[in-house]
């Protein structure tokens, strides 16, 4: 018996200094952390900086001229350790470091729609303290960038770059076709028709070649955008869709019934790449995905216009976390991703411009590998024309409108159904 | 004669014995108060917030419930949550039967069959679903290739996104995951025990074979076909979420009709960042737990035939 007792005894003291010591090595980890980092600041690092965490949704490039974190190394002898969360889980993921006050990054790179609420709690520290004696070229953001951090108090992120949504279209088709090229003053009217006419279909009825691929998640958004519907807005914080929705979903439908675009479906193969669409909307970091890799001649325009030209830019605050023990590094790490160089390399590895006009002007963005492109004006008229729409949304509710647009497309909802769904939705979620 | 039961040393042993017992016991206690019991207890405190997914949260009493009950998106999910789990539940076991009956026969390479059948079990069910989501394609789907071939037209069934077609593609889905596998293997074991005795008694009354499934088989494996329909509930209720979110996404497509609330819940925590909502959704859905719980032992009592 006495055995009995010591040796449960000694288990029960087993567990519970086993969860101490996990509790407890939390805290030496976080410690050793802290006392590395301020050790690499205070230069004791053997490469003879600091050290500081960031984190992003996507890899580095591989090539290491193309990697700007690699460069920010070499330039400001302080270390980058990058680290990747994968976009599907990244805005949660970051709430939760927020929440928690975590400090292991020391940089977030945070969505359009997460940098008010960061600032909010205090997650995110204000950078005007910081700014004021930098060489960060803050006063010639493009307009839509400076207008969505107006209300905050104070300069809390910094976009690392400018996307748009464009048009892609394989020229091969259209010479085939007998169709004359979009260009940037195409209207939706001409985009409806070409789509028709670009489109190849079977001896059975069945569409072999689609004029053109069906929205997706981001610009379905543009559509509704250009079909007059405001989408967001800034001073609500609201989705505000309606009469231009019920048009832009009655007409994916219409063309969907007559073979001209996909239906929504599970595939999740690029029909535009594969040859099978002749037509798509898309980012604009797709010219780097493509590049030279499509086996046809492809060509890019502005999105077409409706009642009004429109498409939304996409981007990402580089932010320095307000509980990070390394706030001087991190944001001489952000400086130099900012100014001239940083943007250059992340411009040509991304193909996404500069949000800063001076260093967008000098074209680092034109993917050398995309050589059938000539129409590099479609990008900054695209930057012209774009705004910062649905992506300030929080993402379940841009989620679930489109996939109440499906259900119309598919016919299971009315256009009218699926926008009064979508909004109803929309207000129950947003101000809670 | 001297009645020692209170006697000092005696009291002392008991105490020891006693003391001995709760130390054995420590453990699992510790682990269940801090990760389960705790969890529960703080997800009914959240519910009662408007806790967001960065930190901010304040009392809100019984507002979340209130807006819950007075959102249509929670009853459809509710009523698929209910549907889907007695439906999953049902097709997984008599699928499993069925996989451990033709296993039961004496036949060459049973062991071979067996293995085949439970290798898609042990395929993580996201990656099963990814797999299956590109089989099920519209477009460039496997499934629709195949039956092209055979009909000689050209295919093009949107097997997830077609009210008509979703939920056959999601029950057949469900016959390859790791529960359905492991239910075959305990019917498998439970069918070796039933006792030959019983099949002879019916061979010798004339006896069809389907008669001596439902009069022996099922009565002689009714207490496994209870374990498995509890494990298949479970299942249902907690594992739909890693195999509709890769199918159908957190909106469950199409029309909600997949909406489940373990996607509806994701979907308000991680993506609408409400996470006091989705702590109330929650509370839902733990008690939905408990009422499959309690009803299929209710049934159990009259259904379950124990030997001994």
């Amino acid at each position: 018996m006495k055995k009995k007792q010591i040796f449960a005894v000694m288990l029960a003291a087993t567990m519970v200094g086993g969860m101490l010591a996990g509790c407890g090595s939390g805290g030496d980890t976080s410690k050793s952390t802290s006392e590395g980092s301020s050790a690499a600041s205070s230069g004791e690092d053997s490469s003879g900086g600091g050290k500081v965490t960031l984190a992003v949704w996507n890899e580095p490039p591989q090539d290491d001229a193309l990697n700007m974190y690699k460069k920010c190394e070499e330039a400001t002898g302080i270390k980058v350790d990058v680290t990747v969360i994968p976009e599907s889980d990244y805005s949660s993921k970051l709430n939760q470091m927020v929440s928690t006050k975590d400090s292991s990054i020391d940089i977030y790179v945070i969505w359009e729609n997460d940098i008010a609420n960061f600032a909010q709690v205090g997650g995110i520290l204000s950078m005007d303290d910081y700014l004021k004696d930098s060489s960060i070229k803050t006063d010639e953001f493009i307009d839509a960038v400076g207008k969505l951090s107006e209300g905050l108090g104070g300069t809390y992120g910094l976009p690392w770059c400018a996307a748009t949504e464009i048009l892609y279209y394989n020229q091969d088709m259209f010479d085939a076709a007998g169709i004359e090229y979009p260009d940037n003053n195409w209207s939706y009217d001409d985009y409806k028709a070409a789509a028709e006419k670009l489109t190849q279909k079977g001896d059975d009825g069945s569409t072999t070649v689609y004029g053109s691929t069906l929205p997706n998640t981001q610009t379905w958004w543009a559509g509704i955008g250009a079909a007059g519907d405001q989408v967001y807005d800034p001073s609500t914080g609201e989705m505000v869709i309606g009469d231009g929705a019920e048009s832009f979903v009655t007409d994916m439908a219409t063309m969907v019934e007559n073979g001209n675009i996909p239906a929504p479906s599970s595939d999740t193969a690029d029909l535009f790449a594969a040859g099978k669409a002749a037509m798509s909307w898309q980012g604009s970091w797709s010219i780097g995905t493509y590049g030279g890799d499509l086996d046809f001649n492809w060509e890019i325009a502005t999105l077409p216009t409706d009642e009004i030209k429109y498409n939304t830019l996409h981007t990402g605050f580089y932010s320095i976390n307000a509980n990070s023990k390394n706030q001087d590094d991190a944001f001489k790490v952000i400086e130099y991703l900012m100014g001239e160089e940083g943007q250059e390399i992340n411009s040509k590895a991304s193909g996404n411009p500069s949000a800063i006009k001076s260093i967008a002007e000098k074209g680092a963005w034109k993917v050398e590998s995309a050589t059938t492109i000539e129409n590099w004006d479609a990008m900054t008229d695209s930057l012209q024309a774009g705004v910062f729409g649905y992506t300030c949304l929080p993402s379940g509710v841009t989620n679930n409108a489109i996939s109440e647009f499906n259900n119309a497309v598919l016919g299971q909802k009315t256009p009218k159904e699926a926008v009064d769904a979508a909004s109803q939705y929309a207000k129950e979620t947003i101000g809670y | 004669m001297a009645n020692n039961k209170g006697s000092k040393p005696a009291k002392d042993k008991r105490i020891k014995n006693n003391l001995t017992a709760y130390a054995f016991c420590a453990p699992w206690f510790i682990g269940f108060i801090c990760f389960t019991l705790f969890p529960i207890g703080f997800m009914f405190v959240v519910s009662l917030t408007d806790r967001k997914l960065n930190g901010l949260s304040k009392f809100v009493g019984l507002l979340n419930y209130k807006n819950m009950f007075s959102s249509p998106t929670f009853w459809n999910s509710l009523k698929v949550t209910i549907m889907f789990t007695i439906i999953m539940m049902v097709v997984t076991t008599i699928w499993a039967v069925i996989l451990a009956m033709l296993l039961n026969h004496k036949q060459r390479f049973n062991g071979i069959f067996q293995f085949c059948y439970f290798l898609p079990s042990v395929i993580p069910t996201v990656a099963l679903a990814y797999a299956f989501r590109t089989i099920f394609g519209k477009e460039a789907g496997l499934l629709n290739a195949v039956i092209s071939i055979f009909t000689g037209k050209n295919t093009s069934i949107n097997w997830l996104y077609d009210t008509r077609t979703v939920y056959f593609a999601v029950f057949f889905i469900t016959l390859f995951i790791y529960n359905t596998g492991q239910m075959m293997l305990t019917f498998r074991s439970g069918l070796n025990d039933v006792p030959r005795e019983l099949y002879e008694a019916c061979d010798l009354d004339g006896a069809s074979a389907l008669r001596k499934f439902f009069s022996v088989t099922l009565p002689m494996i009714s207490p496994i076909v209870l374990f498995n329909a509890v494990m298949g509930c479970v299942s249902a209720l907690n594992g739909s979420f890693a195999l509709l979110y890769p199918l159908t996404g957190e909106s469950g497509d199409p029309n909600g009709m997949t909406q489940v609330l373990s996607l509806l819940i994701y979907k308000e925590a991680f993506s609408n960042m409400k996470v006091g909502y989705a702590s109330a959704l929650s509370v839902i859905l733990f008690i939905v737990a408990c009422v499959f719980g309690i009803g299929i032992f209710a049934v159990s009592k009259k259904t379950v035939y124990y030997e001994n």
